[in-house]
């Protein structure tokens, strides 16, 4: 693992990240999900593309990375763009999951590759819409601690500026930054993922022209389980610039 | 005989203790020991022998055993009805910070615990590699020439290529890497300073002759390990270092000649005199040229390095029974009471 401080903004982020294979020419950048961290992603993908550089980078906030600002998604992208050009890293490959797809999304790698990526907005179901109106009513009568039972679980333990990031990244709609990524891009998804489901990779799919999509067995942490499928998959869109 | 292993603490190291803890319980099967688990909060946890297994803490079992609260003298455990205290001589086995930059040395020497381990002096000039240097210069000890480099500097190294960079005060090899090409700095300064602001940045010298050496001062006079030979590859790296501690005695005793074997226990006497009594230490040397350079000084080696002793047991029991004893303050307030005579009241 390394650290290095990224200045963005009025705020410096101490930004940790660890390069696997420090020698090869491709540079994969590899972004984790929301309340994630990079330790999860090399866990599936550090044994393989071998000849790759890989990248693992905690995001601000996660993981060892710290983060004292209220930030975006665009403010994500940001930070990883002014990352990579303090390490000089060319973004030839970025791989993210989920909220890290978004981020990948918007980075404008070369070659873009989506684990059950966010970014298509779903109506709220009428049991999530229930429990907001509920908790309104609560928050109205002085009930504020009730929080605790309706919070979502991807906010619960977030401290108050995390909070309202994930207020700031939950539910976009990337549909117009999909449309507008021209380049090479492989979408996988699982098959029972209840975060991201798989309606949503089929719009992506459609949304990224000549895309290649690819559906797996399980769930929002599919790839954990197939990382050998997909690594192959990658070297394919790669299409031989890897040797 | 009786002792407590304390171990654990707010380290890098954390699981290196407990491994290293797990490991001493099988070494001192003669003891009577009692084992203090320190959390990353400094809470300390009475954990049954019984339950000294990598799960308890790993799956956090621990937060249900018995609290310790510090008290003159010993750990007191608060069970339901009644007040115990766990009163044996303390083995500090925290390794890095806390255990060895002085935390829990000053902590028992306040509450008058006796223990087995560095002092807070002798912490201090280990556990930072820069001061380290200080004192090895201060002895007159060959150590390797030695530039610094903190977080908020100019990365300009003027040592010539390949060098080593370690953090400047983590006690094991994390963060540590050889710098061949001058591409490879940025990175391995960044892997450093994830670890400490400074970093300490020496040449690196390849099939270095590298030589360990373990010991301590039983009835005033010092007991040496065999000096090992250490098998590295390149530099022993995190995990060789510490997944191999609980090697029997296959060790095999480094094939030197008397005279060098002299001047390393000398060196090692030099070192450990006056300073590090009531701990086991090890050192590790650098020869080139047949001088003797000092690496680093371990005030506590994972598993107290028992696999470098033909009998640990001894070793430790000797030990115990030869700390050094800080001398006891009373005020008998006579200042104060002749200011009060002389002002006739």
């Amino acid at each position: 693992m390394a650290l290095t401080t990224v200045v963005y903004g009025a705020h410096e982020f101490d930004i940790s990240y660890e390069i696997l294979n420090p020698h090869a020419k491709v540079n994969l950048i590899i972004l984790h999900g929301w309340g994630s961290n990079k330790e999860i992603m090399k866990q599936a993908f550090g044994q393989s593309l071998q000849n790759c550089r890989h990248i693992y980078i905690d995001l601000p906030g996660f993981g060892n990375s710290t983060c004292n600002a209220v930030l975006t998604t665009s403010d994500y992208a940001e930070i990883i763009n002014a990352f990579c050009a303090k390490n000089k890293i060319s973004k030839d490959v970025v791989v993210g999951h989920s909220f890290g797809g978004k981020v990948a999304l918007l980075l404008k790698p070369l070659k873009l590759v989506l684990l059950s990526s966010a970014g298509i907005y779903l109506q709220k179901s009428f049991k999530v819409k229930t429990k907001i109106k509920i908790f309104k009513i609560f928050k109205n009568l002085g009930l504020i601690r009730f929080r605790k039972f309706f919070i979502a679980d991807d906010a619960k333990q977030l401290s108050s500026c995390m909070y309202e990031t994930f207020k700031n990244v939950v539910n976009e709609d990337f549909s117009l930054y999909f449309k507008r990524y021209k380049s090479k891009a492989l979408i996988c998804w699982g098959k029972d993922d209840t975060a991201t489901p798989l309606v949503c990779g089929k719009s992506i799919h459609r949304m990224i022209k000549g895309s290649k999509f690819i559906v797996f067995e399980g769930d929002h942490f599919f790839f954990l389980n197939h990382s050998k499928e997909i690594s192959s998959s990658i070297e394919e869109l790669c299409a031989g610039e890897l040797n | 005989m009786k002792l407590a292993v304390l171990f654990g603490g707010a380290s890098f190291e954390h699981e290196i203790s407990i491994v290293s803890a797990i490991t001493i319980k099988s070494k001192l099967e003669s003891f009577d020991l009692d084992f203090i688990f320190c959390d990353t909060d400094h809470k300390f946890y009475y954990i049954k022998d019984t339950k000294m297994k990598a799960d308890t803490f790993s799956k956090k079992e621990y937060k249900k055993m018995p609290v310790l609260l510090l008290q003159e003298g010993g750990f007191l455990k608060q069970a339901l009805l009644k007040k115990e205290v766990v009163s044996a001589t303390v083995l500090n086995l925290i390794h890095g910070a806390d255990g060895e930059d002085g935390v829990i040395a000053s902590m028992l020497d306040f509450y008058k615990i006796p223990f087995i381990g560095p002092r807070t002096p002798a912490c201090v000039f280990s556990f930072n590699k820069l001061y380290t240097k200080y004192f090895s210069q201060g002895l007159g000890i060959k150590s390797m020439p030695f530039e610094v480099l903190h977080k908020t500097d100019i990365r300009d190294v003027s040592t010539p290529l390949p060098f080593i960079i370690k953090p400047a005060s983590l006690g094991s090899s994390i963060g540590v890497s050889i710098v061949k090409q001058q591409e490879e700095l940025d990175y391995a300064l960044d892997v450093a300073f994830e670890f400490d602001s400074c970093v300490i940045i020496e040449p690196f010298v390849k099939d270095i002759k590298e030589y360990n050496l373990a010991g301590c001062m039983i009835d005033d006079k010092i007991q040496y390990s065999i000096i090992e030979e250490p098998h590295k590859n390149e530099f022993l790296d995190f995990d060789k270092k510490y997944m191999d501690f609980s090697r029997s005695s296959t060790v095999l005793k480094a094939e030197i000649d008397s005279p060098l074997e002299v001047k390393i226990k000398d060196t090692f006497a030099k070192i450990y005199t006056h300073m590090f009594e009531g701990a086991l230490i090890r050192c590790d040397f650098f020869v080139m040229g047949g001088e003797i350079y000092l690496n680093e000084i371990n005030p506590i080696p994972g598993s107290m390095a028992n696999y470098l002793f033909d009998d640990f047991s001894m070793v430790i029991s000797g030990l115990a029974h030869s700390l050094p004893v800080k001398k006891q303050i009373t005020c008998k307030y006579e200042y104060i009471h002749s200011l009060s005579s002389a002002k006739g009241k």
